[in-house]
């Protein structure tokens, strides 16, 4: 798992040890990637982030702050702030850690189908937890 | 003779931290400085953030803080004026008064009154920021935190403490008229002289200089404190009580630099 925390720049990250900016809503973290990486002003920021959790079917998440989401909430916030950074891979690193209140394999495969996204997603687990997985694809 | 070892160990070890911590805060303030001068800094966002940090470090405490310095600013007055009087010496409290009021005792005051409302608040969430991991998910999304975080703090403390501490001091100067003169406007001329006399160039240039350090301790050491914390929620505690004091010292030593160029 170590491994996961040294990949290179062109991956994105959802994961535990990289968490949102605590003072600011979940449409403010997201935002803060068009505003700094591209330099949208701060309206066509907004917009964008509000775009990418209304893609994401999470558009009453917008106002709220890290300490009010549950842990679904908080993971689609993660999600969308690194499927904004537009890299063209995104590794969720142990998703059972972030997504205990939900059964995860199910979720993610939810908000997949939901993200217009070029690239890959790369999910990476424990082995222990495949069986998770296996469910979750014999019950489409 | 251990014993002497080990004092000079400690002894040795104390130096060293103190030179570390010294040149990390140089460090940082080297970089915030050259990141200053780029062009590429001065964004709308970097903007905001600035006038963000401005509104809640100086505006939003503006009523309290005006307050304040009235109430010090009259009784201070009131202190040199009847002392003056007591002493024969009437003729010299208006300057005496603008000169303890407006060149020191305002300035220090309102230093130490950003440094335990902002700094505190900005040494806790620095640290807090390093211990949860906020500034390497930050670094993950190519977010510069000197341009989102710190460098916005350094400039709304050093606007803050200037324009604070120049309306304290316009309120004592205000104060310390209608106290001497009363409303009569008989006393504009030799006051307004007295205020000419005082403040020549080099006094209003060491005044802003002097405020602009204030702000940079009250803002610089929390941040760099706060970056120091190690990644343990326990320590943040300890990072504030360590941050606090350096600004304490700071603030200490840039007033008595001041007073020893200024009078000495």
């Amino acid at each position: 798992m170590a491994a996961v925390a040294v990949l290179p720049d062109d991956v994105a990250r959802v994961a535990l040890d990289l968490p949102l900016r605590a003072n600011l809503s979940a449409l403010e973290n997201i935002a803060l990637i068009p505003l700094y990486q591209r330099h949208y002003n701060a309206v066509e920021s907004t917009r964008q982030a509000q775009a990418m959790l209304d893609q994401l079917d999470h558009t009453e998440i917008a106002l709220l702050r890290d300490s009010d989401m549950t842990p679904a909430q908080r993971f689609v916030t993660k999600l969308a702030r690194a499927l904004i950074l537009k890299r063209p891979r995104l590794v969720i690193d142990r998703p059972g850690a972030m997504l205990y209140d939900v059964p995860y394999p199910a979720f993610i495969d939810q908000l997949a189908s939901q993200a217009d996204m070029t690239g890959t997603w790369e999910i990476y687990d424990f082995s222990w937890n495949q069986v998770l997985y296996n469910q979750a694809l014999h019950s489409e | 003779m251990n014993f002497l070892t080990a004092s000079i160990e400690s002894l040795g070890a104390k130096v060293v931290g103190w030179f570390t911590v010294g040149y990390a805060m140089f460090a940082f303030l080297a970089k915030a400085g050259l990141l200053l001068l780029d062009r590429t800094t001065w964004n709308r966002a970097t903007f905001d953030v600035v006038v963000k940090q401005v509104y809640f470090t100086a505006v939003q405490i503006l009523p309290v803080f005006l307050g304040y310095a009235l109430v010090i600013s009259w009784l201070i007055i009131t202190i040199i004026l009847s002392t003056a009087r007591d002493f024969g010496l009437t003729a010299f409290a208006s300057e005496m008064t603008i000169r303890v009021l407006v060149l020191e005792l305002l300035p220090f005051l309102t230093a130490l009154f950003i440094a335990l409302r902002s700094g505190s608040a900005i040494n806790t969430e620095v640290a807090l920021m390093q211990v949860n991991n906020e500034l390497d998910a930050l670094a993950h999304c190519k977010v510069p935190p000197m341009q989102f975080e710190f460098l916005p703090r350094l400039i709304g403390g050093v606007v803050s403490v200037v324009i604070l501490a120049g309306l304290a001091g316009l309120l004592a100067l205000l104060m310390g008229y209608l106290t001497i003169y009363g409303m009569s406007t008989a006393g504009f001329e030799p006051y307004t002289q007295t205020i000419a006399k005082i403040f020549d160039f080099t006094i209003m240039a060491g005044l802003l200089v002097k405020c602009a350090l204030f702000g940079l301790a009250v803002t610089l050491i929390p941040v760099t404190a706060g970056l120091e914390t190690p990644k343990k929620l326990f320590m943040v505690p300890v990072s504030v009580l360590r941050g606090m004091m350096r600004v304490f010292f700071a603030i200490v030593t840039i007033e008595v630099v001041s007073l020893a160029l200024k009078y000495i």
